[in-house]
């Protein structure tokens, strides 16, 4: 048990920052982020005997947080991101520096995108490798390249655009 | 015109810091657990107070008809029973960790839901019915010794106290515990079949 707890502590410290990350891109606020921070190392908690050592672990934690944060929304019915991220930007506006503003309007720009596409840019935004974000996210290396140049466009369209209101 | 090049260095200088650490991760996800197990042990302690008052009552006061000993008797009988059927559903929440044994604790989550919605509606009905006999036996002596205002003062608080009980109070009571139940058994369930999925 004690193994366990050491062991979890030590996925936990090496993981979480990037796991939060990318839940904040997929949900847009802090709190929700939160709750998928902790449901996906809670099933780590409660599955790391299960892991086998057939990926990495981080591609693994990876996997369970995409899982987790695609059933999260849909099944908690929560307010929609853009919404949200609207509502961040009017209450706040003396706290955005043009740098927030910028970041801000990432935000607002990656919850255009489909679900989907949505993880995947993150993942590509933290530089993980292609072939770990293919097994991660069940699709073929070369869909994959197709699919992330096809976001990539289409983020940077979104972004310049908000950029220009 | 923006590249994607500067959007990536934009998320990357966007330093998120995580404010819990796994300790505190694993203790928060019990803390929601824990507040419905402390608002059960409440409601038994509720109740055992309730118990000892009419059991002493029932022991050490003085009636002079029989009908206010078995009034009382039947009213400290039933919060007995009532009172350890309460036990046994909170022993059902009590026995297990979702951290530790998922599965064991998401059925007896489920059971306890269950459990909760008889304890409050059949099983409350009944106990009202009875909890009637009680107070009627109960009064039959006691109203005598009052002044007609304060007995017609007496039965219509008891009559409106039991029917706000049986009504308002219960129904409220029940649709919170039913969502807050339901929330946590959505929750603890997407944890263990995502994660069947995911590997």
């Amino acid at each position: 048990m004690e193994n366990k707890e050491k062991l979890f502590k030590e996925i936990f410290d090496t993981n979480s920052k990037k796991i939060f990350h990318l839940c904040y891109g997929y949900t847009g606020d802090e709190d929700s982020a939160n709750d998928l921070l902790q449901e996906t190392f809670l099933k780590v908690w409660q599955n790391l005997d299960k892991f086998r050592n057939k990926s990495l672990i981080s591609t693994w934690i990876y996997r369970i947080a995409v899982n987790t944060c695609l059933t999260y929304l849909r099944s908690e019915k929560r307010q929609a991101k853009d919404e949200l991220t609207d509502n961040i930007m009017e209450n706040r506006p003396e706290e955005l520096s043009e740098k927030n503003e910028q970041v801000a309007l990432l935000y607002k720009s990656i919850a255009k995108l489909e679900e989907n596409d949505r993880l995947i840019i993150t993942m590509v935004l933290d530089e993980l490798p292609y072939h770990e974000i293919a097994e991660i996210s069940g699709i073929s290396e070369g869909n994959l390249r197709v699919r992330i140049h096809r976001i990539k466009l289409k983020l940077t369209e979104l972004y310049n655009q908000h950029a220009r209101i | 015109m923006q590249e994607f090049d500067h959007i990536q260095s934009l998320w990357q200088s966007h330093s998120i810091e995580v404010k819990i650490s796994s300790d505190e991760m694993l203790a928060q996800s019990k803390k929601e657990v824990a507040g419905m197990r402390a608002k059960s042990r409440l409601n038994i302690l509720g109740m055992i107070v309730s118990f000892a008052t009419l059991a002493a009552l029932l022991l050490f006061a003085e009636f002079e008809s029989w009908t206010t000993l078995a009034g009382l008797s039947i009213i400290v009988v039933l919060v007995g029973i009532y009172t350890f059927i309460l036990y046994k559903d909170h022993k059902l929440i009590a026995e297990n960790d979702f951290t530790e044994h998922p599965k064991a604790f998401l059925d007896q989550l489920k059971a306890y839901q269950l459990n909760k919605f008889t304890i409050y509606n059949k099983l409350y009905w009944l106990y009202m019915a009875a909890l009637s006999v009680g107070v009627i036996f109960y009064f039959y002596e006691k109203l005598n010794l009052l002044s007609p205002f304060m007995q017609i003062t007496l039965i219509l608080f008891t009559i409106i106290w039991m029917t706000l009980c049986a009504t308002v109070f219960r129904k409220a009571y029940l649709k919170g515990e039913k969502e807050r139940i339901s929330l946590l058994i959505e929750k603890f369930e997407r944890i263990s079949t995502q994660f069947k999925e995911s590997n």
